[in-house]
């Protein structure tokens, strides 16, 4: 090893003495210079029209008048599930998206969540207003308990024992009979007041709203910048004051209380509750709606999360009217659509669009958010390749 | 009393003793500059005092008390910032953010209460911005500030890492090689503005580099480490000059080359 510095060195006091400034630093960017993009009238109507449309198909899905759609009344129940899994979705991407470590496991939160609820409100005779934060709670305590394991474990070993706790709430947890009504599952009534599925699905949108909003205040605050302070660099995040373990956990707790609301809200709405549900599939379909949505990207998430609940059962595909196309043209029943779409979406993920979902329509996002049309807006993006597959 | 005092500090990594009956101190205001060759133990003295090493012998003393133990946020809290050689920044991110990050541990707000919006953590989120203006401001940093970190030059990420440490409020700030990729002009430069920040925030500041002129033109008190020990330690020209010294920076024969061709 060469060391070519010298100790020699020549060094005036008038020198230290004449105070330099440091030179400013000069951006060469001139992005700033330019004064920024405003659309103008006709721009800003046709952005309110795109608004009010996406507005319309979301609060007039379940069917009336003025609903976009012609639903069946077991499609508007898979409304209220779209919204319900976007909870869900939300849920996991604070854990995989913010902290930057993974749950295979989330089954068993949202599960955990599910029964909770259901076993306050029949056994307990308790309102479906306490229930959800019930379900809340012990969903934030079960994430705190395999938070604190992942403060020893990384990585692999961590997903491994997330995927094993999943199993074990699957096969153990959801087994005992006085919690969860066994094989048998449980009836769950739906609160009252929210009984058909039109209602139910402006409920779970309510809640979904909620859920965003903490979910926007968090990643501004102290507890988003420090999440992905220590997800970026646990060592910089340290000097900076941060006590990673303690907002690691915070990001599980916080997880886990989303999940618990998802949970408690999705066993309102399937009515009837059975532990094969909460399998390892599904922990897998939540993984992949998240990720395939777009990491750290709320309204990424939240439409792969619609899409892949959608997908299920070939709902999407009765919503977009081509179900009789797919099947004249290729032959393809509803039902086995989402396996051709999910893998696919999955793969776009893999190679083009790390960013998911969320990437590919920031062109959209942003123009509708007041900034000029551009088609690679989403070119920059904070989620790398790696990132998603590792 | 010494705001930063290091006694007998060892560690091991394998069979290699990085640090080997390190002691240091640095007093209240002073500057204390550390220089010697690559692999010299220098960086490992930094991980040690912000807790980043245990060491497996030695005392770490701040102000009087020990922080041996101390886990690394902690002692952030007490007051000892620090840069990093390889740029300690959250890369993802805009310099502003960055610096309204690193002013964690003076938000006044639980972070729950920041998840749920409360109006308060609105009113605080928009001084510590200010806060961050302010400081990038006084580092002639401003026409960066909405830059993303991963998209500028090492030279200006060193510059940002200084305001950014300064936004956690240190009492002691410990300096990783602030002047690399920096020119000597920039350098001389670096080192009045460290002694403006000096006189400004009321710091001391232990810091490493290689730009021998830097650190001996700022420096009260200078220690020179060689293979994990210290070699020479006094007077900026004491050391400079001390045989020792330049025998580990030069070998056997002291040359008559100046550094400011090799920055």
């Amino acid at each position: 090893m060469t060391e070519p510095q010298t100790a020699e060195i020549p060094k005036t006091e008038s020198e230290a003495e004449s105070t330099r400034e440091l030179p400013p630093v000069v951006a060469d960017q001139l992005d700033d210079e330019v004064a920024p993009f405003r659309p103008g009238v006709a721009g800003w109507l046709a952005r309110g029209a795109v608004w009010a449309l996406l507005a319309w198909v979301v609060f007039a899905i379940p069917g009336n008048v003025l609903s976009p759609f012609h639903l069946g009344v077991s499609d508007v129940g898979h409304a209220s599930k779209a919204a319900i899994f976007a909870i869900i979705g939300l849920s996991l991407n604070v854990l995989i998206g913010y902290a930057g470590t993974i749950s295979l496991g989330h089954q068993a939160f949202v599960g955990v969540g599910g029964f909770v609820s259901a076993y306050v409100v029949v056994d307990m005779g308790l309102e479906f207003w306490l229930a959800v934060p019930i379900a809340a709670a012990v969903g934030g305590l079960q994430a705190a308990l395999l938070g604190a394991v992942s403060l020893r474990l990384t990585g692999l070993y961590f997903a491994l024992v997330t995927l094993a706790y999943g199993v074990f709430a699957e096969e153990t947890l959801f087994g005992i009979t006085a919690f969860t009504g066994g094989e048998g599952g449980k009836n769950v009534p739906r609160p009252i007041g929210f009984g058909d599925d039109y209602s139910f699905y402006y409920l779970c949108l309510a809640f979904l709203a909620v859920v965003l909003w903490a979910d926007w205040r968090l990643v501004r605050t102290k507890g988003g910048r420090a999440l992905q302070a220590l997800r970026e660099n646990p060592r910089v995040a340290s000097s900076y004051g941060i006590d990673v373990k303690a907002y690691t956990l915070m990001a599980f707790v916080v997880s886990g209380i989303f999940a618990g609301i998802g949970g408690a809200l999705l066993a309102q709405q399937s009515t009837f509750l059975v532990p094969e549900t909460f399998d390892f599939e599904l922990a897998l379909l939540f993984v992949l709606m998240t990720v395939v949505g777009g990491l750290r990207n709320r309204v990424g998430v939240v439409i792969g999360s619609v899409i892949f609940a959608l997908l299920e059962e070939g709902t999407l595909v009765h919503l977009l009217h081509i179900d009789g196309f797919l099947d004249s043209t290729i032959g393809l029943p509803a039902e086995f659509f989402g396996l051709v779409v999910g893998p696919f979406l999955l793969l776009l993920t893999l190679t083009l669009y790390p960013g998911g979902i969320g990437q590919q329509i920031a062109p959209i996002s942003h123009w509708l958010r007041g900034r000029k049309f551009d088609l690679h807006a989403g070119k920059v993006t904070e989620v790398e390749v790696a990132d998603v597959r590792a | 009393m010494s705001v930063l005092e290091v006694t007998d500090l060892n560690i091991q990594f394998g069979g290699v003793r990085a640090l080997d009956h390190v002691s240091m101190r640095a007093g209240e205001w002073e500057i204390v500059g550390i220089i010697g060759p690559n692999g010299a133990g220098k960086t490992t003295l930094f991980n040690c005092i912000t807790g980043f090493y245990r060491p497996s012998k030695g005392k770490i003393r701040y102000r009087g008390k020990s922080i041996t133990r101390l886990p690394v946020h902690k002692r952030t809290a007490l007051g000892i910032g620090r840069t990093f050689q390889n740029v300690g920044l959250v890369k993802n991110t805009t310099v502003a953010e960055n610096l309204v990050t690193a002013q964690h541990l003076q938000t006044n707000y639980d972070p729950w209460a920041g998840m749920l919006g409360g109006p308060a953590t609105f009113s605080e989120e928009s001084r510590l911005s200010g806060r961050a203006a302010q400081l990038l401001e006084l580092l002639q940093l401003s026409d960066v500030a909405n830059a993303r970190v991963a998209d500028l030059p090492y030279g200006v990420l060193k510059r940002v890492e200084i305001a950014t440490v300064l936004a956690t409020d240190p009492d002691l700030l410990l300096l990783d090689e602030p002047g690399s990729g920096m020119g000597p002009e920039e350098a001389h430069a670096l080192g009045d503005t460290l002694l403006e920040l000096r006189k400004e925030f009321g710091l001391t500041i232990v810091m490493i580099d290689h730009h021998v002129p830097l650190v001996t033109g700022v420096s009260d008190y200078v220690y020179c480490l060689n293979f994990g020990e210290v070699l020479a330690e006094g007077k900026p020209d004491e050391v400079r000059n001390h045989p020792e010294v330049v025998r580990a920076y030069l070998g056997e024969e002291p040359a008559e080359t100046t550094s400011e061709e090799y920055v």
